[in-house]
Order: C-alpha cells, then structure tokens, then sequence
C-alpha cells in the first residue's frame, strides 16, 4: 500500500553487491519474486474467482445434501452412480453432442457466407454491419423469450402468420413437444450465435492482403478456386477461434432452452447444461456431480479440438 | 456461463440478508419469510404482512417484526439458500414443511402456539401437519379441488347436464369437439407447476394414489397407470386437450378458462375471481370419478414453520403467531378467496354472506385428501413428479410411474 516504489531489481542488486560478500544470495527479497508481486492480485482473483468454485463443486459432488440445504455427511461416489444411472441420462448426452454439432456448423456455414458478404462493398453497408449486432446486442433472454411468445399456441404471431399464409392448417404447439422444440431452440441459438462469428470472420477477411488475390487473379484463378485455396486457408485462424468459443458458448447454453422449454416435457428438450440445473432441483449432490462431468467434457472438448487442428497445421 | 451469474447473483443477495440479521442480536426481531399470493400490485401479500407486521409491533412494544416476501416460483430456492447460509427465519410460511422436520430445524407446533390457537386449528389440517404423530407444520390457507365447466360451452355443445363418471367426461368433451364450442374440451395440465395435483385428482377417481394405508408409496400401482392410459386414449390421443399436456402449465389453463377458450377443468378457489374477471358464466361440481363423483377430492394446504435457529426469542414467535391466527386469519383468506384452516374463520365466511361462490368447496373440504405432507421424503418425490411425471399421459404409463415409484423408494430410504 505503500505509494514508494519498490527498489528496481538492477539498482539494489548492484548496490548490496559492492558491500556484501555473498551478493546473488542477499539478492533475495522483492528482487527475486520478480514480477510476482505485480501480478499477484490477478493470481489471488483466479484463485478465489475460478479455482475455488471448482474446488467447491467437486467437494459438492460427493456430499449428501437434504433438500432443506443441510450437509448429512459424504456421500462418495454415491452421486455420480445415481447420475450415470438416471433413465434420461444416455438420451440427454446425445442430444447434447447433436444441439451442439447442429449449432455450431450451421452458424460457421451461415457466418461464412454473411462474412463474404459484408466485405464486399455496397451501398449501405455500414446500416447493414449494424443491423447484424442487433440479436447479439439484445439480450439471449430476451431474444429467447420473445421467440417463446412467437411460437405460442394460441396468441403466437408466427403460428397466424404461417397459418395466414397457408403453411400449416391448424396452429402448432410448436414448443410443447420435443420433434418441433429442438429445431426451433436450434434456430434461435444460431440468430444469437451469428454476429459474433460474422464478426469474427469478417475481421479475418480483412487481414487477407489483397496482393496475394491480384497473385491468384494472375495466375488465372477462378473465384471459387480462389476461394478455397486462398481465402479459406488463410481464415484458418480466425474460424479456429469462431468454432472453439462457439463450441464452449453452444455446450453451455442455458438461457435459450431454459426460457423456451425448461428442458421438457420431461427431460426431452434438455442437455446436460439444463439437466444439471434441474437435478438441482431434487439432488445438489448430483447436480454438482452432472456440473463436474459437464467441466471435464468442456475441457477434453477443447483439448481434442485444439490438439486435432495443430496436428493439421503442421501436415 | 449464465448459471454462474446467477449463482454468483444469489451469493450476493444472501450475503446482504446476512448483514441485516446482525441486527436482532436482542432475540426481538421476528423474521418472517413469507410466499406472494397476489398476481398483482394491489394485492400483493406484502400490504397484509405490513399491516400485520405494524399492528403487531404497536401491542407489543419492543417487537420488531422483518417481513420478507418471496415469489413462489424462488421461494423454496431462496429458503434453501438461507439454510445453507446458516440465515434461518424465524418464521417461514410456503407450500411444505416435512423435509425440514427431517433436518430437525423446526419447533414443534405446541413450542410455539398457545393452547388456545391451537384448538382453533381444523382438526384435519392440524393432522395433516403432522410427522410422526407430532405437529410441526402448521397450516396456514387451504384450498379443496373441484370441476369448474363453462355453462355457455356446455350448452352449445348440447351437454344438459355436468358430468359426473370419466365416460360422461369424455362424452361431453367429445360433443364440445364435434360442435367446435370450445378450443380446448377439457384442459389437462400435466406441466411441470401443478402435475402432482392434476394426477392425484384423477388417480383418486380410480381409487388410486401416492401411498397405500400404511403410507407406503404406490406411484405405479395397476390403478394408477390404468388411470393414465384411460387419459391417453380417450382424452389426449382424440384431441379433446392440448396436444402436449406435459409441457402445459397450471396457469396457462386457467388463463384459457378465464378466456373462454376451455370447456371444463380441475380447479381451486383462486379461479373463482379469474373466471368472473373474464365474464365466463361457469359453474362447478365434485370431480368425476371412474364411476361417480369423488367421495374425497384433493385438498391442498399451505404451511407455516418456527425455525429454533432464527435468532429471535421463542416467547416473541409464540406472540407473534398467536397474534396473526386469532386476529388477522379471516383477513387473509378473504383477501385472496381462499378457504381457512381455522374453525372461527371458516364458521365467519360460512355464514356472512359475503362467500356464496365458495359454498361447493367448502362442502368438499371436511373429507379432503391429502398429498402424503407429512413424510420428509415427499418434497423430494413432489419435485421428482413435477419433473417428469405428465409424460405418463403421452409415454407409456408403465415406464414413466415406474421410474418414478423409483425414485420415490429411493428417497424415502434416504430419510430413514
């Protein structure tokens, strides 16, 4: 706290040097910390921030919990048996690998294409880059919410719209099961997911010199040709980036099928973000055992991804 | 992501809570935690926890009484939490009692209510407070169930008469179709907010139920899963409800009665005033049974508990609680038109007049059912069935009740 600052390294080592006999080992002290202390309220925040909440939820994951919130004791590995043991669990996992898969390629393909698009020049371009930060400026609640209501049964202006215009004969409970939930769900993840990765991608196009397609255009290449032996390769790093933080985003998405199904009928329309959630409901212990299996997938995730794509770097 | 900032949320929020319990160090501040009953503004239940609060404090100086009211969809979250902190209440009034009893956090009903409070209490309800033959929880509202139908949409239809067995149900909503006099013949909600009502309500009609006599649990018995295929088949399968009852909450189908868009449905006091808001002419009877009436409907009661570690004196919660059941209960119930839980309130709104419409759920409510409340493993259950139990209407019965009685032998172990 004090306003002084600390002694530079070079300063007090040359100093004490000149005196004492055994100057590398008096140079201890805040010298040999190094930037440590500079760093050292980032490192505290990390630990009581992201590593002890970890630590809390494993130490969750194998304690029993009364409804009513009292410890009764440890549980063991009592909470992840009655997880793996769960009849909706298998079914829950796969349509999380599907909800996940299906949102992000959709959103990379979509991307790329808007992405093109919006590097090209035309007259209002500007207006349109904007309109694109709208679904990511409002809210995910609100969006998902507001498509809730689209969709409903009764009053949904989307079911008088396609019934209007003769789509469907009789309105839809589009939400309510889960053959008709989970590709609505999905397209809603896509609208909020699209602006960040257009964004992404756009900022990637731009990095591309535009010497190296006046090569390709010399050479005699066509667009498409372009496109992929140029444009593409060259984007790599920015769609890496677009795909891993969707990736995380889309796995852990809770608000969009929260506000639109709760995850039912049932478990139908949940993946294991909001089964976990509603496991909190009867079990914290295996809440926080469904949360500690939900981290470790993330992290294999990620780690699968990263190790596969730098694999094709250096081929 | 968002999980953690609603956890994170939440930690904050407790935290404050902790700050201000420092202050009743005395043992005279009286936190009281309460559910909202009211849908809006003008009838939110924290004006009568203030009026109750205010004239409580003015006869009994030194009192201080802290009123936290609580949305019902965050209440048992919240509680949760301040158990978890270690930030009791005092006194907590919400929808069960029973698994706290297991976690021995509660006074017993004679540690904190005066004899004589006591003995105003209906005697049934008192009972159904009760854990092991000791009362715990003691009953605050309660509310019996009954079949409400639209008289204009059973006319049109040309139902003479309201049903009273399951095939004349059935018929009449199959007139209500064919004539196109209602959206929805018959609203089944099995969503996830009232679904262990809604099923005990048909169970019953089959002799069914969540426990046998000696309080075992029978969630799949051969009743129970006939009852849910007789639903499937004659009211789901011919689209005489909504098309996906498992994903249709309570309040959506109250909403539609109160539009006019439902022909008949199961229902309590509170749509009384929502079917009048909405000018429906409607009118009610006991729920139809497989072959007649229910001799015993569903009754429902909400609950009030005395956490002994809640920091104030136990003589000021005995004060406290003597006070709001002998002088402010008729004010609640009328408030909200829900039915009361003690004799001298109820004997008031039997004969003042000013209750006709709830004459028919009055006459239901001495032979009531019960949710099995006094077990601690029903919440967890309860919880258990509001999750996934309306797929049984759409699902195969078998597999889905099976599943749950499961669950339910599980969790009743659990607490032993």
């Amino acid at each position: 706290m004090s306003l002084k600052a600390p002694p530079s390294p070079a300063e007090s080592g040359r100093g004490r040097g000149g005196r004492a006999p055994r100057p590398r080992s008096r140079r201890s002290g805040i010298a040999r910390l190094g930037p440590l202390p500079w760093i050292a309220p980032v490192i505290l925040l990390i630990l009581v921030v992201v590593i002890w909440p970890i630590f809390e939820l494993v130490r969750t994951s194998f304690l029993n919990i009364s409804i009513a919130g009292i410890v009764r004791g440890s549980a063991g590995t009592d909470k992840y048996k009655k997880l793996f043991e769960e009849s909706d669990f298998g079914s829950v996992l796969v349509w999380t690998v599907i909800w996940t898969v299906v949102v992000v390629s959709v959103t990379m393909l979509l991307s790329l294409a808007l992405a093109q698009l919006f590097n090209q020049r035309f007259p209002g371009r500007r207006i349109t880059r904007w309109a694109l930060i709208a679904p990511w400026a409002a809210s995910v609640l609100m969006t998902a919410i507001g498509f809730k209501w689209m969709l409903n049964r009764t009053a949904g202006v989307l079911n008088t719209l396609m019934l209007d215009l003769g789509i469907i004969d009789n309105s839809r409970d589009w939400l309510g099961s889960s053959s008709t939930a989970w590709p609505w769900m999905m397209a809603v993840a896509v609208f909020v997911s699209l602006p960040f990765t257009t964004y992404t991608l756009l900022a990637g196009l731009q990095t591309i010199p535009s010497d190296v397609y006046e090569a390709a255009r010399l050479d005699g290449s066509g667009p498409w040709q372009t496109y992929r032996h140029v444009t593409l390769p060259m984007l790599r790093p920015a769609f890496l980036v677009g795909v891993v933080i969707n990736l995380i985003n889309v796995f852990n998405s809770f608000p969009i099928i929260w506000a639109m199904t709760q995850g039912g009928p049932g478990y139908d329309t949940s993946t294991t973000m909001v089964f976990m959630y509603k496991l909190k409901e009867t079990d914290i212990g295996e809440s926080a055992a469904m949360s500690v299996v939900n981290f470790a997938m993330v992290v294999v995730l990620v780690l699968i991804f990263l190790k596969v794509s730098r694999w094709n770097e250096e081929d | 992501m968002a999980t953690g900032a609603a956890t994170l949320a939440m930690a904050l929020g407790l935290s404050a809570c902790g700050g201000d319990s420092g202050s009743d160090g005395d043992g005279k501040t009286i936190k009281v935690v309460a559910a909202d009953y009211g849908d809006k503004a003008s009838n939110a239940s924290k004006l009568y926890w203030k009026d109750v609060a205010d004239e409580f404090e003015k006869a009994n100086d030194g009192y201080q009484v802290d009123v936290q009211v609580i949305n019902w969809n965050d209440i048992d979250k919240q509680v949760k939490n301040m158990i978890q902190a270690g930030d009791m209440p005092d006194l907590l009034q919400t929808g069960g009692y029973a698994d706290k009893v297991a976690d021995d956090l509660l006074y017993k009903a004679d540690d904190v209510l005066s004899p004589k409070t006591k003995d105003l209490l209906i005697p049934s309800f008192a009972e159904a407070g009760e854990v092991d033959g000791t009362q715990y929880g003691i009953p605050w509202v309660s509310s019996s169930r009954v079949l409400f139908y639209n008289k204009d949409i059973l006319k049109k239809a040309g139902v003479d008469e309201p049903p009273t067995t399951w095939d004349e149900l059935a018929d009449a909503a199959k007139k209500i179709k064919s004539k196109k006099a209602a959206d929805t013949p018959y609203a089944l909600p099995l969503g996830p907010e009232e679904t262990q009502g809604e099923t005990m309500m048909w169970e019953l009609g089959n002799g069914g139920g969540y426990t046998d006599d000696s309080g075992k649990y029978t969630i799949d018995s051969p009743q129970n899963v006939e009852t849910f295929q007789w639903l499937s088949k004659n009211l789901v399968k011919p689209g005489l409800t909504y098309p996906n009852p498992a994903s249709t909450d309570r309040k959506t189908a109250f909403a539609d009665f109160a539009a006019g868009k439902v022909g008949m449905l199961n229902g309590h006091p509170s749509l009384i005033q929502m079917a009048k808001d909405g000018k429906v002419d409607y009118g009610v009877v006991p729920i139809p049974g497989k072959e007649g009436p229910l001799e015993s409907t569903l009754g429902v009661a909400d609950w009030m508990m005395a956490f002994k570690d809640g920091g104030a004196e136990q003589e000021g919660v005995k004060k406290f609680l003597d006070f709001t059941y002998q002088k402010k209960m008729l004010a609640f119930d009328e408030m909200y038109n829900l039915m009361p839980v003690t004799t001298d309130a109820l004997k008031e709104m039997q004969t003042n007049g000013k209750h006709k419409d709830l004459e028919p759920l009055f006459e239901v409510l001495p032979d009531a059912k019960f949710y099995p409340l006094g077990d601690p493993a029903w919440d967890v259950i309860s919880a258990e069935i509001k999750k996934t139990g309306g797929k049984a209407a759409t699902d195969d019965p078998k597999s889905v009740l099976g599943d749950l009685q499961k669950k339910a032998e599980t969790a009743a172990a659990d607490v032993k």
